[in-house]
């Protein structure tokens, strides 16, 4: 047994595998804080193995693996007849899974930050891409996901065929570095790179998720995406419910809200006349159709223009957003309490770093 | 006016306004309002039947009370019986700001009247419930 696979080559395989697992279990919003840091993780490593292409060892590098469709299939062709090549290093079927799947993960870091300034105010394009290529890049980060696991699917699925054609351990080689091959094609381990790489993920973890590290992100996304509130409107609405954000429902449904304010939702809010107008006139400028938020641009997007929901519940945004959460969850917690969940619903900043959805049945709020 | 006159009324206007009971006082121009629409005298024991008895509701057909929301000991946080939001104890004992300003006294009368009892409190049930809140 040789060694072909240096000690970077392997922690950069293994470190992808458990980055892309990690990235698709913490894929909900509620766990973006490991999904960020696993994808810049996964930046990282692909950056990392773009040089090793040049730099690494003979098998490691892109030059002993061409991307040729013609050897691929020559390889295939190969598989069911009886002169099968033996490959040392990438057999020609794997290039192609290595270079797309290095291809679709640096799209996927590249989507997922576009979408993460646009929609959350978090990275190194906090704020910068506009709502819609925001939402361009989510919709595509979305599809690139099931397209990695699709292409991993079909690495794994090569691996297992390989090792069995080829008669050799090829997931075992991915670990000790060995296969069979003549003296000669060895490479040596480069042990110390893997220690650097080793020494940089584990200060960048301990940098990211240290004491309190992620509650300062926290607050720093809650007050880029803060909303400007008017005191009115905070101590008229909050008497008997959240006083929810103008930038929640479209004008015409503060419009409606406003005329129908004896019937409101059982109460009668008997507001006087000069309230009513400033109030309606708050509502109308920081409406969801003046897409102040992100929240506020894909509520204003969901509402038919011939509808004017009285309840954000109601919005088909808003469904979405919820639809996946345990239905038992709104009989312990009214839907009418976003802060329930919602750090920052006072804000109206909805960051996806401010949710806490309480677990179990949540502790009486109030008492008799 | 020299600066140590004006310190001197600043203070005297600070001493005098907390010596005044603040908390009383719109209570009890509300009171005398009520009486001149011919109610009273005005007894704590009737509001507090008054805070705990049913009435059902026509629409819904549940039975509607303002111990409802606002629990029956008043100087406990209360619960608002559609939203659930916590609702501060309106005793003053427990939250000095209740019963501090007398329009949004008659606000909240208003409002909560119109919805536990289907109409708006009359000036003898407004007194008689700001009678036995104030005692708290």
């Amino acid at each position: 047994m040789v060694r072909v696979w240096d000690l970077p080559t392997r922690l950069f395989h293994w470190a992808l595998a458990l980055a892309f697992a990690g990235d698709w279990l913490t894929r909900d919003a509620s766990r973006l804080d490991f999904h960020e840091f696993l994808g810049y993780a996964i930046g990282g490593l692909v950056l990392f193995r773009l040089a090793w292409g040049w730099l690494g060892t003979r098998w490691a590098r892109f030059s002993s693996f061409p991307l040729s469709a013609a050897a691929a299939w020559r390889y295939f062709r190969g598989m069911l007849g009886r002169g099968r090549d033996r490959h040392v290093g990438h057999n020609p079927a794997g290039s192609w899974a290595i270079y797309m799947l290095l291809t679709l993960a640096a799209l996927q870091v590249v989507t997922g930050v576009v979408a993460l300034g646009a929609e959350q105010h978090l990275g190194p394009l906090a704020g910068v891409p506009s709502f819609a290529l925001g939402d361009a890049a989510h919709a595509a980060h979305r599809i690139l996901a099931y397209a990695m696991l699709a292409v991993v699917g079909v690495h794994v699925g090569g691996v297992l065929v390989g090792t069995f054609l080829e008669r050799e351990n090829l997931v075992g080689s991915m670990l000790t570095g060995r296969k069979h091959a003549p003296a000669s094609d060895g490479v040596p381990a480069r042990g110390g790179v893997a220690g650097v790489m080793i020494a940089l993920l584990a200060v960048s973890a301990f940098a990211w998720f240290a004491g309190g590290r992620a509650d300062a992100r926290m607050q720093r996304a809650i007050a880029a995406l803060a909303l400007p509130r008017d005191p009115r409107w905070q101590s008229e609405c909050s008497g008997c419910h959240l006083a929810y954000h103008p930038s929640l429902l479209p004008a015409r449904s503060w419009q409606r809200l406003f005329s129908g304010q004896h019937q409101h939702f059982g109460e009668d809010l008997d507001l006087a006349d000069e309230a009513v107008r400033q109030l309606e006139d708050y509502a109308v400028r920081n409406a969801a159709d003046t897409r102040p938020s992100p929240v506020a641009w894909r509520i204003a997007r969901s509402v038919d223009t011939g509808s004017a929901p009285l309840r954000i519940s109601e919005t088909a945004y808003w469904r979405a957003r919820h639809e996946r959460l345990d239905p038992a969850l709104f009989k312990s917690v009214h839907a009418s309490d976003c802060g329930a969940c919602h750090r920052d619903a006072d804000s109206a900043s909805f960051s996806a770093l401010a949710i806490r959805v309480p677990e179990g049945p949540p502790p009486a709020r109030g008492s008799k | 006016m020299t600066p140590l006159a004006r310190g001197l009324l600043a203070t005297a206007v600070l001493v005098l306004g907390s010596v005044r009971p603040a908390a009383a006082a719109p209570v009890d121009d509300l009171l005398h309002r009520y009486q001149s629409q011919g109610a009273g005298p005005f007894s704590a024991a009737a509001g507090e039947k008054f805070w705990d008895t049913p009435h059902v509701d026509a629409a819904s057909g549940e039975p509607r009370k303002c111990a409802l929301c606002h629990s029956t000991n008043l100087s406990a946080t209360g619960k608002h019986a559609v939203t659930g939001k916590a609702i501060k104890p309106l005793a003053p004992s427990a939250n000095p700001e209740r019963l501090s300003d007398a329009s949004k006294v008659e606000k909240w009368l208003e409002r909560n009247c119109k919805w536990t009892l289907g109409r708006s409190c009359t000036p003898q049930e407004k007194g008689d419930v700001l009678v036995m809140i104030r005692s708290r």
